[in-house]
């Protein structure tokens, strides 16, 4: 039976500075159907979901909420009916259930709030989600299960038609999944309309109805659920032309540097694997399955829990990042700007750094910083007057230089880069591969996390694939591509289920 | 060519942002000066007005900011840490009225009673800095509450009474240039040890924020702790080491206080921690941190010397003179927002 449409997105393109998001996308959602959308990260799913809840205004494209063309922001969507659950909570915390259900959209009488009958309206929905803490508990004292519940909760409430989950299970149990699984049902038969997004293939096969496949901002493919299993829609999501990959050189590779056996902490669990001299060992897998976690565990910023981590031939226990950083290695982090640079100093001041932790000397006059810094901005190439501009005034890729300036600096042997061209436009971004591979030529090692697919396929040796913690696979050079990276990172056993829906 | 490096040397002087705000401020103070200068020789007919620049009245300005003036650079180095320490007034009135103690009561002798007094700063702000390094409490929350506690441990100890002296630390401030005459009046000239203790301390600090390595992590822990955490700073530990010097600064300061008052008693150091914290923003230090060095703290400190000196030369009553360092205060801060503009303007003025 043809259901009715609640939504229809019409070739909704959308750029940032440097980056096209979304071009010419096309997407409609039925009442009581779910309608997932798959994609690598950066396909383009975040920013979609933005622009259907209003956070972004499309550049150009149409909008259709029950037939009628609309212009969407926060507060509209929620008027027309459009609920949007994030992947991070966003929840107040200090606030109890039904408070944070009603905030900003209170029930009052003359002026005064009706706590009686929010709570029951929260009790109600509550119950339909069959859960049954007080709506008077405090959101902190909930599981995350259960605060994605509370957010579900307030769109029954409000009796919103259009619900979208982006990622809802990533901290869930598998009896916690099953049970959403089971409400997501729920709300069909109510006639909602449900957006889907997730990494976990497996639940896309349980619980959609149709498929929409984004890659690099485009829409790919669209199928009814029963017309297409795993290995497709991996086909799908993947094969970019050739033009998207990078040729290097290889090295040959030497002894082993940095040896990792069975390590766990901070969301880690039971990872092995050795790095050698003259190789780049790719990480992959979906933001969030515990890769930067990793390289925190390896650089000593967050404590090992058991395991073992050889470096240089000698058993360390990075007690902080200090210790790490006198066994040679080197931290590029994923965020610089939070994590990496101190924005309103100069270059000089952040060239120097990192190396006072090998520094025996105790005095030291600043010429010698600004020398410094003149010399690391010639090697890394960063395009700086001298080494006394802000680094706040730099572009993204000249940041990512003096970054990697300040860990040149300290002799490091053992590089890890997370994400080493997030925010870098083409040009920079081919530098910093030379860079790399100059560090390779000159016998040391590389960890690279990334998120960029051509990137990590290109310019790794050998890849590591990271799923909710745990390492699944190692590829070797010949048996990298994009298929085998996204199978690792996604993939799961969906045979039967998916057969099961359609019969 | 000398020509040219001398221009370069110079643009860099511009450019470089931290230097920016003292350099506001240096021209803000000079121009104070002379506005002083020209309102008292103004009424020079007149015996009691005497001028402002001679050096009978710059010593005693350095006189009267030594005490302030060290506790300021101590919180200096804590707000560029990216912290705050608002227990410090009534820290120094601890420091001062258990080093009194000492002398005129427990009978410890002098030079034992002092270092009590300022063990006991340094031990004190230690347990402080131990809790903002090791926790995420909020600096400024907990030296507040820090100071409740201060001034209520001080109150027990003196009985809530003021503890007399019989002048045993007259020595810190004997004239060390005793004879020596002004040329300007003929008055005497004074140089007490004091002034020399807060000098010699202004060069040491200025020194390490400067050239040590430890100084260098301080600007890198105010600027961003987690850059500066992955890069190898041990964050707690430096932290815990400045909150240690700013205390061996205000235990100094208390003392030196004291020689100069003569009583050990709560008042002493009341209202000091809005002093020091003007006199470091003034002088270019962000509240932000990261920013700023101690030769700016250095004009903050004379800056408002010569305001609360002048005042008193002026004869204006003390309430105007809270207003005038307000206002000051105001002005600096807002000046340090605006010295970007203010550059932008001197660029644009010099390349047409």
């Amino acid at each position: 039976m043809p259901l009715k449409e609640v939504l229809r997105l019409c070739n909704i393109t959308k750029s940032f500075p440097g980056v096209q998001a979304l071009s010419d996308v096309s997407f409609d959602l039925r009442e009581g159907e779910v309608h997932c959308i798959c994609g690598e990260n950066g396909a383009g799913k975040s920013t979609l979901i933005k622009i259907i809840s209003g956070a972004y205004e499309p550049d150009a494209g149409t909008i259709e909420v029950n037939s009628q063309v609309v212009k969407l922001d926060p507060k509209k969507a929620h008027d027309h009916g459009i609920q949007t659950i994030y992947q991070e909570h966003n929840v107040f915390q200090h606030l109890t259930v039904t408070e944070n259900i009603f905030t900003g959209l209170e029930v009052s009488k003359l002026g005064v709030v009706q706590k009686k009958e929010m709570e029951r309206r929260t009790r109600e929905a509550l119950e339909q989600l069959h859960c049954y803490f007080d709506p008077s508990t405090m959101m902190s004292d909930l599981s995350s299960s259960e605060k994605k519940m509370v957010e579900i909760g307030k769109a029954l409430v409000f009796n919103r038609k259009i619900i979208i989950l982006d990622e809802p299970t990533s901290s869930f149990s598998s009896s916690e999944i099953d049970n959403l699984l089971h409400i997501i049902e729920v709300l069909k038969e109510k006639g909602m309309g449900i957006i889907y997004i997730s990494h976990h293939l497996d639940e896309v096969f349980k619980t959609g109805d149709r498929v929409t496949v984004l890659r690099d901002g485009r829409v790919i493919s669209n199928y009814d659920i029963c017309d297409i299993d795993e290995e497709k829609l991996i086909r799908d999501m993947v094969g970019r032309d050739a033009s998207a990959f990078y040729n290097r050189e290889f090295f040959k590779h030497g002894e082993v540097i940095l040896e990792a056996k069975r390590i766990t902490g901070n969301g880690v669990e039971d990872v092995s694997f050795s790095l050698r001299r003259g190789e780049i060992l790719g990480v992959a897998g979906m933001v969030g399955s515990g890769r930067s976690e990793l390289m925190n565990l390896l650089f000593g910023a967050e404590p090992l829990e058991s395991g073992e981590l050889v470096v240089l031939g000698k058993k360390v226990n990075f007690k902080a990042p200090e210790n790490a950083i006198k066994h040679k290695m080197c931290f590029i982090t994923e965020d610089r700007q939070f994590s990496g640079l101190f924005l309103t100093h100069s270059i000089a001041r952040n060239t120097v750094i990192a190396n006072l932790a090998n520094e025996k000397r105790i005095f030291i006059h600043p010429k010698e910083d600004i020398a410094l810094g003149d010399e690391y901005i010639k090697r890394t190439g960063a395009k700086a007057e001298n080494a006394l501009v802000q680094v706040v005034n730099l572009s993204g890729g000249n940041q990512q230089k003096v970054v990697l300036g300040k860990w040149f600096l300290t002799n490091g042997e053992i590089f890890i880069f997370d994400e080493p061209t997030r925010g870098i436009d083409v040009g920079s971004k081919q530098e910093i591969y030379s860079i790399m591979l100059r560090l390779l030529k000159e016998n040391k090692a590389i960890i690279m996390v990334s998120s960029d697919m051509p990137e990590v396929i290109s310019m790794s040796d050998r890849i590591i694939v990271m799923k909710d913690g745990r390492l699944v696979a190692e590829l070797e050079r010949d048996e990298i591509s994009e298929e085998s990276v996204l199978k690792n990172s996604i993939g799961g056993k969906t045979d039967d289920r998916s057969k099961k829906k359609c019969s | 060519m000398i020509e040219a490096k001398r221009s370069v040397a110079k643009q860099n002087w511009f450019k470089r942002h931290e230097n920016a705000t003292p350099l506001t401020v240096l021209v803000c103070f000079t121009v104070v000066i002379v506005i002083l200068q020209l309102i008292m020789s103004g009424e020079r007919g007149k015996v009691e007005f005497p001028s402002f620049i001679t050096p009978v009245n710059l010593l005693n300005i350095l006189m009267q900011v030594s005490v302030p003036g060290i506790v300021a650079i101590g919180m200096s180095m804590v707000i560029i840490m990216g912290g705050i320490d608002l227990s410090v007034g009534m820290l120094a009135s601890l420091v001062s009225i258990i080093t009194a103690l000492g002398i005129s009561v427990w009978k410890l002798g002098v030079l034992p009673s002092i270092l009590v007094g300022v063990a006991s700063s340094v031990v004190l702000e230690m347990l402080v800095g131990f809790v903002i390094s090791r926790t995420k409490v909020e600096p400024f929350i907990m030296t507040l509450g820090a100071m409740i506690a201060f001034q209520g441990i001080a109150l027990l100890l003196c009985n809530s009474r003021e503890v007399v002296m019989q002048g045993e630390l007259d020595f810190l401030k004997a004239n060390l240039i005793d004879g020596a005459i002004d040329p300007v009046n003929g008055l005497n000239l004074t140089i007490p040890p004091y002034v020399v203790i807060f000098l010699a301390i202004v060069i040491i600090i200025w020194a390490v924020m400067k050239f040590s390595r430890f100084g260098r992590r301080i600007y890198a822990i105010g600027c961003n702790p987690n850059a500066a955490y992955l890069a190898g700073v041990n964050v707690k530990n430096t932290k815990l080491l400045v909150y240690a010097v700013h205390g061996l600064l205000v235990g100094i300061g208390a003392v030196l206080l004291l020689a100069r008052i003569n009583v050990g008693i709560i008042t002493n150091g009341q209202n000091m921690e809005i002093d020091a914290i003007a006199m470091a923003v003034i002088g270019g230090i962000a509240m932000s941190g990261g920013k700023g060095n101690i030769w700016g703290t250095l004009i903050g400190i004379l800056l408002l010397g010569s305001i609360s000196n002048a005042m008193n030369m002026l004869r204006l009553p003390s309430e105007v003179s809270f207003v005038a360092k307000g206002v000051i205060i105001m002005v600096a801060v807002s000046a340090s927002y605006l010295s970007p503009s203010i550059k932008k303007l001197f660029s644009s003025a010099r390349n047409t």
